[in-house]
């Protein structure tokens, strides 16, 4: 039977190679599968720095919960690396931000015409049954 | 409920998730959402670092293939140039 942690391993490997096939096809060569083991191997123990590493930075804050701040500090030693996560991260707050104006308008909207539209909800099961058929 | 892909092509949040927990020391360490997408980006930008600095050693050498000695003449680099000092190397049994 297969452990939780082999599982999450296996998960791992298999975007670990996919990625690596895909660097393959921009560079137009070709990776031996030991190779791609090798790759997988060392992310994967990499990870395992990024969480140690990542949960003293936490505990050196203050707290229990690992933050972005906590993996911009983990991406520090090149600067390219810092500027690319920096990025990702602004994008993901703004991301969120739309995310909690879009939530907001929707949960007044329905406040409003909860009464009024409840027959929505059956017209919408019927269209469903018929893609089925 | 959340199906954004934010990381499409890359690791997935939960696997990362995982990940972190399986590592942490202290059960009781957890990592925000936004962080944890951050470190999947990380990953993905190693492992295509890794494989791009092995297809390069590679064609140095004139060889179309990518074989497991490239890979290891490339770890230096990545420990002292993107990543933290780590001895990858004496740990890999390869």
């Amino acid at each position: 039977m297969e452990t939780e942690a082999q599982r999450l391993k296996a998960a791992f490997h298999y975007t670990a190679a996919r990625l690596c096939e895909e660097v393959a096809e921009d560079k137009g060569i070709c990776f031996s599968r030991q190779a791609i083991a090798a790759v997988s191997e060392i992310t994967f123990r990499q990870c395992e720095i990024f969480a140690r590493d990542l949960e003293m930075f936490a505990k050196h804050g203050k707290r229990s919960t690992v933050n972005v701040e906590d993996v911009k500090l983990l991406a520090r030693r090149s600067n390219s690396l810092l500027k690319h996560i920096t990025q990702k991260s602004d994008e993901l707050s703004l991301n969120n931000l739309e995310q909690k104006e879009k939530k907001k308008k929707k949960s007044a909207a329905k406040k409003g015409r909860r009464n009024s539209n409840e027959h929505e909800e059956p017209v919408a099961i019927v269209n469903e049954d018929s893609n089925m058929a | 409920m959340e199906t954004r892909e934010e990381c499409a092509g890359g690791f997935k949040k939960e696997t990362v998730n995982k990940l972190l927990q399986l590592h942490f020391k202290d059960d009781k360490t957890r990592a925000s959402g936004d962080a944890v997408l951050l470190v999947a980006e990380m990953l993905k930008v190693f492992v295509r670092e890794a494989a791009a600095r092995g297809a390069r050693q590679a064609q140095t050498e004139d060889l179309t293939r990518v074989e497991v000695e490239h890979i290891e003449k490339i770890l230096p680099q990545l420990n002292s140039q993107c990543f933290e000092c780590c001895p990858i190397l004496v740990m890999m049994n390869l």
